[in-house]
């Protein structure tokens, strides 16, 4: 089964929860920007966990589906239509053959980044264990227009509707709270320097992307040297040498010279993805026993490592 | 020197010393190799790199305390380390010539050298693979000779072209696919050492060695190379 691409969007990318085990051989770990959105798209659709999606950033997308194909969206709410009828984010749809998904550019403050998925999942050739496309690293490509994007094959039986309640979908237009778990070089930071990354509002640079979110404040001055390169993590926080924090994301290297403070907790950088420029972060501390614990009730709730 | 910090939620950073040093590269290399064997398990990925060890790991099979009492217990225990069988010497041979080497020119006018001093320096010793990353299959080699030393450039290529050999500090690197970057480029190589070739995928590894072989246009243009 499959979509005839009209229009592919302003960045559209299959992707999947990422590679494993190619990361000593400078691999990124790459897969989806926001895990809680694709998650919750493979859950609604009864697919398995690791089932590849479209991350559509932006927007403005025209797909046609060339078979009956059952499907949903969550994340950004960019006013999505099926031949002109509006389609509600977070519940499961069908969309018939010779029916048009469209969508304009994400309602202001609406999210970033829509995940689009099927029953089944999209098809495209894995590379190192995943679908997952990487820009960055030249792995993959972005969706075409005039492109024919394939879908699994599994044949749709009449389905009920599936949608998660409200209050599990998360509000992007509000500032942002990062829990930080202390880590790396956190013990080379003085206080002082510690309250300045804590006591205040940073806004987030437009210069964000896949790979990682600039944020902007007071500077941290002072900041130790410049170090030896060393293995880097999903949510590590670098602190540049002109003293503002970088946090990385998905497509981030495996390896970068800047000190480290610690690592925001996995499920706060799903919401982070989602932020527009402008939007203001804070940090607070969290231990790494209670991210521990919640990522496992996430992991379990969605059946992840099955 | 055994030194473990949180490095995330499921990750930690293992610290086998302060320095770059080969002695602590060698320690690395075996150390990964050993946390793989008796770990691999739990292991979702490992990346070794001058001075350290991160891991990340599953948490559904185990938790921080319990994995740092077992790497504790590895690493000192395995004090008498074997030397890792690092016999397999990559060559790659490049082509050093003003044409490819975007910054050739400035470079052995900075350095006072003469095309054929550099081009001996450069290639007459084996290089230790200190790290991989920055993009795949980008290895930082060390260490190159003291006169070879170089800063960055100050303001960095947005474009440098896959293949392009280049020199920043004490290290010295191939870029496996065009990107930006701040190194000096002095050559390039041309063979293709993208992911476009899955193979490529294995070719360095933290503690391998590689040397790099000159090369003249004719031999460039024959095994592909593109000016």
């Amino acid at each position: 089964m499959s979509f005839r691409i009209i229009k592919p969007g302003f960045l559209a990318t299959i992707q999947d929860t990422g590679r494993a085990g190619y990361a000593e051989q400078g691999l990124s770990q790459s897969g989806v920007a926001d895990e809680q959105a694709y998650h919750w798209t493979n859950y609604l659709l009864g697919n398995h966990f690791n089932d590849a999606a479209v991350e559509l950033t932006i927007g403005n997308v025209e797909w046609q589906a060339l078979d009956d194909m059952e499907m949903v969206i969550c994340g950004a709410d960019m006013g999505f239509t099926i031949d002109e009828n509006p389609i509600a984010m977070w519940q499961t749809a069908l969309i018939k053959e010779g029916e048009v998904l469209r969508c304009q550019t994400s309602k202001k403050n609406a999210g970033l980044r829509a995940i689009i998925a099927v029953k089944g999942g999209f098809q495209s050739q894995p590379a190192f264990g995943s679908r997952s496309v990487n820009l960055r690293e030249q792995i993959g490509q972005v969706i075409k227009a005039d492109e024919t994007l394939l879908t699994s094959s599994l044949v749709i039986q009449k389905t009920i509707t599936r949608q998660i309640p409200d209050y599990f979908k998360p509000d992007y237009t509000q500032p942002l709270v990062l829990r930080l778990i202390p880590g790396y070089q956190y013990d080379d930071f003085t206080e002082q320097q510690i309250e300045i990354l804590l006591n205040q509002h940073y806004l987030l640079n437009a210069t964000s992307d896949r790979t990682g979110c600039r944020l902007h404040g007071q500077a941290i001055h002072n900041v130790p040297e410049k170090m030896i390169s060393e293995g880097v993590t999903y949510g590590s926080v670098e602190i540049t040498t002109d003293g503002q924090p970088i946090i990385l994301l998905k497509d981030r290297p495996t390896i970068g010279g800047y000190p480290k403070i610690g690592t925001v907790m996995s499920l706060d950088l799903s919401q982070l993805a989602q932020r527009q420029a402008g939007t203001q972060i804070k940090f607070e501390l969290m231990t790494l026993e209670q991210a521990q614990q919640q990522r496992r009730e996430f992991n379990l709730f969605f059946g992840l490592y099955n | 020197m055994l030194d473990i910090k949180v490095a995330g939620e499921n990750a930690i950073i293992i610290y086998l010393g302060n320095q770059i040093a080969e002695k602590v590269v060698e320690d690395i290399t075996f150390f990964t190799a050993l946390l793989k064997q008796e770990l691999g398990n739990v292991i979702i990925d490992i990346v070794p790199s001058y001075t350290s060890i991160m891991l990340s790991y599953r948490l559904d099979k185990i938790d921080h305390k319990s994995l740092c009492e077992q790497i504790t217990m590895l690493i000192e225990n395995n004090t008498l380390m074997i030397k890792m069988n690092q016999d397999v010497l990559l060559e790659i041979p490049v082509l050093y010539d003003a044409d490819v080497g975007l910054d050739l020119a400035d470079y052995l006018h900075e350095k006072s050298l003469n095309l054929d001093t550099l081009i001996k320096l450069h290639t007459e010793r084996d290089y230790l693979v200190y790290g991989v990353g920055f993009s795949p299959a980008f290895a930082y080699l060390g260490t190159v000779e003291l006169r070879l030393e170089t800063a960055r450039l100050e303001t960095p290529r947005v474009k440098i072209p896959a293949g392009s050999v280049g020199i920043a500090d004490n290290q010295t690197a191939v870029y496996p696919i065009s990107s930006s970057g701040g190194w000096k480029i002095i050559g390039r190589t041309p063979l293709d050492l993208s992911l476009a070739n899955p193979d490529n995928i294995n070719l360095f590894k933290v503690g391998g060695k590689v040397r790099f072989r000159p090369i003249q246009l004719a031999e460039f243009l024959a095994l592909g190379g593109e000016i």
